[in-house]
């Protein structure tokens, strides 16, 4: 399992701030974010979108993204429809993620109206540069996915991309009620992965898009150092179900799942992460 | 062999319950692709093609300017007419959707 006390990637400054918190700091997990404000949308619109390699159970500290390998969206309208990917590249735009450690290189996109206006599923697709963590001397590449649909016409929301490493929805990622839980399979190149190892995170720092920021104040106070960052297993089938105690958006990262092994002459992690949005009934 | 008020009724209860559960709700969007035409999708919420169904585009007076179906691909454009006019996609009873023009971004 990987927990900060194996990544940790912080420096000085994070290491003074850990012996502040003591010797048993919490737990946190790297996650790659891709985020957009709305994922159930009544009709298409023009999209934000903002990339983030980040710990965002705890608003950072945040990393330096290289340039995606690849950014794209893969849309279908209605079950029996064709998937159609499209590329996404074009649009990304650097900006630096103001943190307390400094900054860190992210990106985010402008995405036209033009590209999302049609009925259906939206799958938007992140393939990371490797991230080499030096706190372990090894590179960690993380496969992202984040779903949007529009106006309730689903398509593609369950099937894969194929992704070396991959979660597969069994549940709607865009359309979860307080309280209720979400289901998926883990896969690597379409393979289920049995007994993965995943971590949970809630975004407990809203993203402020306009100062690339994180809020000063996080949404919600972790009771000890095991609930910043839930680790669970998947069964001998690959799949998980995790339960979703608050509004909001929850990530989950399937852990050194992907059958690439070696960057560089480093080891190589291939995990899959993929992002949900919850919200209250009422 | 001559069936029973009552096994026939029995028969009919065993066909409701095999009858698969319509839940779904019918789905059109529609947006102005700024050269003079408009394109209308249309769907299920549970996926289910659209392709065939019944679209109208109907002026202030339940007048028919239009009459088409959905193509293939659930689709269906026309000339934005010049007049006030709303859309009826009519997949049947209880499954009707009307968007008025101006609604159409």
């Amino acid at each position: 399992m990987r927990t900060a006390a194996f990544r940790s990637v912080h420096g000085v400054l994070w290491a003074g701030l850990g012996i502040a918190l003591g010797a048993a700091g919490p737990a946190r997990a790297h996650f790659q974010v891709l985020y957009t404000a709305e994922t159930a949308l009544d009709s298409g619109r023009a999209m934000h979108v903002m990339m983030l390699f980040t710990h965002p159970g705890h608003g950072g500290p945040s990393m330096d993204m290289g340039q995606p390998e690849g950014f794209y969206v893969v849309s279908q309208r209605g079950e029996e429809a064709a998937p159609v990917k499209t590329d996404l590249m074009q649009y990304l735009e650097p900006v630096r993620w103001h943190a307390e450690q400094g900054q860190a290189q992210a990106y985010q996109a402008d995405l036209p109206r033009t590209l999302a206006r049609s009925l259906g599923d939206y799958v938007f697709v992140l393939e990371p540069a490797p991230f080499y963590e030096s706190g372990e001397d090894k590179y960690i590449q993380q496969f992202t996915k984040m779903l949007v649909n529009v106006g309730g016409v689903p398509g593609n929301w369950g099937a894969a991309v194929g992704l070396p490493a991959e979660i597969l929805p069994l549940d709607k990622p865009y359309a979860n009620w307080t309280g209720g839980v979400f289901r998926g399979v883990v896969v690597a190149s379409g393979r289920p992965v049995p007994n993965a190892e995943l971590e949970v995170e809630y975004l407990n720092y809203a993203l402020d898009l306009e100062g690339h920021r994180f809020a000063s104040e996080p949404e919600v106070q972790y009771p000890q150092g095991s609930f910043g960052t839930l680790s669970i297993k998947a069964n001998d089938r690959g799949e998980f179900v995790i339960g979703l105690a608050r509004a909001g958006w929850w990530g989950i990262c399937a852990l050194t799942v992907g059958t690439d092994t070696e960057h560089e002459g480093k080891p190589l992690s291939q995990d899959a992460v993929l992002w949900i949005q919850v919200k209250d009934m009422r | 062999m001559r069936k029973t008020l009552a096994q026939w009724a029995g028969l009919a209860a065993a066909l409701m319950l095999l009858t698969p559960a319509s839940a779904h709700s019918p789905i059109c969007n529609c947006y102005d692709n700024g050269d003079g035409t408009v394109t209308c999708e249309g769907g299920f919420s549970d996926g289910a093609s659209a392709a065939g169904v019944a679209i109208r585009v109907v002026d202030g007076e339940d007048r028919v300017l239009i009459d088409g179906k959905m193509d293939d691909s659930s689709s269906f454009s026309f000339t934005k007419p010049d007049q006030e006019f709303h859309i009826v996609f009519d997949a049947g009873q209880s499954h009707i959707v009307t968007i008025f023009g101006e609604d159409i971004e």
